[in-house]
């Protein structure tokens, strides 16, 4: 057989852990670049909606949601404790290394999105993945109408990114609004799920010409749905990034197949319209 | 494609030819009774190598794609990391595979070196492969019970993928084809010789004979069940039967020459030296899409039932690989406890559909 020379994609490549914050109880951000400045410059064109697999050797490998935006200067993943790959990360300090391979992924068709209004929908973690969107879609401001910005967390204590949200609050050319679920600490926002700010007065959902974004925890995922059905959203135009166990992160190990999609490749962004088509449960 | 003729006699010599060229050979051995295996070749062994015997349950595709593989090395030091890539491309031959095996081994190549990225590890292995498939002509030594490679179009003569073909045509004589240059270049060898007419013509009654020679089966239904997982038709309740009667025990997937699927581990081999290895993994296994945090989309035993036979069967996927990930080997059906191989889920579904499509009689 005559074949050309390839890459290997299952090789990572070493990274630097620069330093590390705190965002809520169990979930750090950790800012990393590669060791090689080459291989920082090729990964940079990565989209919003995309992952990386991150390694901990001896321990093994993880997908990442990527937060950051490509218009950011700061290469970072914001993680939750959960498994032993997570606990190995959390345990990193600044100045230890750990190895990345990707970006993987399809990730969010932002440049399809020209010219209409977005609206994101975020319960607790799943602001990490929309963050990169939003930053990107502020970056590029004057090439959408309406942006706007639900999130919803367990308790003030839990919501994330903070500087971004203060940031977002101020800001004229966006429409943030939050809620949680237990209020807390002198909380005078909004309490209740993500769905009750859709109907809160004042608050008016971009519906035509609109993509709302979707990402939290299943449960909320459903309601949120019936709730942006409820206000005409057609299947086609909610998006979502979907999230498994992976092995490869290159549609080989088969471990995040979902009825006919590899998610690594053929995801993690789907639209409610593909993801009812795959032919099994999400 | 060119073809020459030898005797039985020189059959074996082909194996001396590829040994002497640099390649580790495995080969078909006998042990006891139905168990057989591939070996590799050495001088004491290869008086024993054997042409017509039952296929191997352990399939040949682990000298391309191995049951455990090393991907990398890392080695740590002074905070420092060092990974370094464990490649293997050996000069191997595998001798006797048998045409379903070899329908397998093209899926792996589909499926591994196809699309978006290719698996350096797997075409390392395989550009120095050389094939030579044996086609099953014995009914009573080759073909087994549950063999349906008519049904999945893949034997008992692959049409391709081979680099030699060899054929017993009785009387003492092998007809070999060439498949590829490589396997045309052992033409020089002094023991073949130009077939005839008479050679084809004998080919050709051997294969509509041995076609014949398969047991009825309802593999026959293969088609039909690949349309029907493929539109979705297959009620919840026969994947619910179906799941009942597996064991998870992933046995079907291990004995598969079409299956690719695998986990990586991370093992310490030394104080500051990690090896990172791939595994044959199963989805018929309950932790194969657990994740970390324990939620499991695919939790019931069906749901993953389901998830194997839909991997196989339906159109998305073979149109997806350009083939069918189940060459009709009939391996699963041999090995699994619920005895619900591939043939026993054709015929399950064979059953519902008739259930669920029966209508009155005409009037008469």
């Amino acid at each position: 057989m005559n074949l050309s020379p390839v890459d290997n994609c299952y090789l990572p490549k070493i990274a630097i852990l620069d330093r590390v914050v705190d965002e809520i109880a169990e979930v750090k951000t950790f800012y990393w670049r590669f060791t090689d400045p080459a291989e920082q410059a090729a990964f940079k064109k990565f989209r919003p909606g995309q992952f990386a697999q991150v390694s901990l050797f001896g321990i093994g490998e993880f997908p990442a949601s990527l937060p950051p935006s490509p218009t950011e200067a700061d290469t970072f993943f914001t993680v939750k404790q959960v498994g032993s790959c997570s606990a190995a990360l959390h345990a990193l300090k600044p100045g230890d290394k750990f190895a990345v391979r990707g970006p993987y992924g399809n990730g969010f068709p932002m440049e399809e999105y020209y010219g209409k209004n977005l609206v994101f929908v975020a319960g607790g973690i799943g602001l990490i993945p929309l963050r990169s969107c939003i930053i990107y879609a502020l970056a590029h401001r004057e090439k959408y109408k309406r942006i706007q910005i639900f999130l919803g967390a367990k308790t003030p204590r839990d919501l994330m990114y903070r500087d971004n949200l203060r940031e977002w609050e101020k800001s004229a050319g966006v429409e943030c609004h939050l809620t949680v679920d237990r209020a807390a600490d002198g909380w005078t926002g909004n309490v209740g799920v993500v769905g009750s700010l859709f109907k809160k007065p004042g608050v008016q959902v971009a519906v035509e010409d609109t993509v709302a974004f979707v990402c939290g925890p299943p449960i909320m995922f459903r309601f949120v749905i019936k709730d942006l059905k409820a206000l005409g959203f057609q299947d086609k135009n909610i998006v979502s990034t979907l999230e498994r166990y992976m092995k490869c992160g290159v549609g080989k190990c088969g471990h995040c197949c979902i009825g006919v999609a590899y998610v690594c490749v053929d995801g993690p962004v789907f639209t409610y319209d593909q993801i009812q088509k795959l032919g099994e449960d999400i | 494609m060119k073809a020459r003729i030898l005797d039985s006699a020189d059959v074996l010599k082909i194996v001396d030819l590829l040994r002497q060229q640099g390649h580790e050979v495995f080969a078909p051995f006998g042990g006891r009774g139905r168990d057989t295996c591939y070996d590799s070749v050495t001088d004491q062994n290869r008086g024993e190598i054997q042409i017509h015997l039952p296929n191997p349950y352990y399939p040949p595709k682990r000298f391309i794609f191995p049951h455990i593989e090393r991907l990398m090395k890392v080695q740590r030091s002074d905070g420092d990391l060092q990974i370094e890539p464990t490649y293997r491309e050996p000069k191997r031959a595998i001798f006797g595979i048998r045409s379903c095996d070899v329908a397998g081994i093209w899926h792996l190549d589909r499926f591994f070196l196809g699309r978006e990225h290719r698996d350096i590890y797997y075409e390392k292995r395989r550009k120095n492969m050389f094939l030579v498939n044996v086609v099953c002509t014995d009914p009573a030594r080759d073909i087994g019970e549950e063999c349906f490679c008519v049904c999945a179009d893949t034997g008992p003569a692959a049409r391709e993928h081979f680099d030699l073909q060899l054929m017993d045509l009785g009387g003492g004589e092998f007809m070999a084809v060439a498949g590829t240059e490589a396997g045309e270049a052992l033409f020089s060898a002094p023991f073949f010789r130009k077939g005839t007419e008479e050679h084809v013509a004998k080919r050709r009654a051997i294969l509509g004979e041995v076609r014949k020679s398969f047991k009825p089966s309802t593999t026959s239904w293969f088609s039909a069940a690949i349309r029907h997982v493929s539109a979705g038709r297959i009620q919840e309740k026969t994947w619910e039967e179906i799941g009942k009667r597996c064991l998870e025990c992933g046995g079907c997937t291990y004995v598969c020459p079409a299956c690719t699927c695998f986990t990586v581990s991370d093992r310490q081999v030394g104080p500051d030296e990690v090896e990172r290895v791939r595994i044959w993994d199963a989805c018929a296994l309950g932790g194969f899409t657990r994740m970390a945090g324990g939620h499991n989309p695919r939790r019931a035993v069906h749901d993953r039932r389901n998830r194997r036979f839909f991997r196989k069967l339906s159109h998305y996927f073979i149109q997806r690989e350009l083939s069918m990930a189940c060459v009709g080997c009939g391996r699963c059906a041999a090995v699994c406890h619920g005895d619900i191989g591939m043939p026993s889920v054709v015929e399950m579904i064979r059953r519902e559909t008739a259930e669920v499509d029966k209508h009155e009689p005409v009037a008469r």
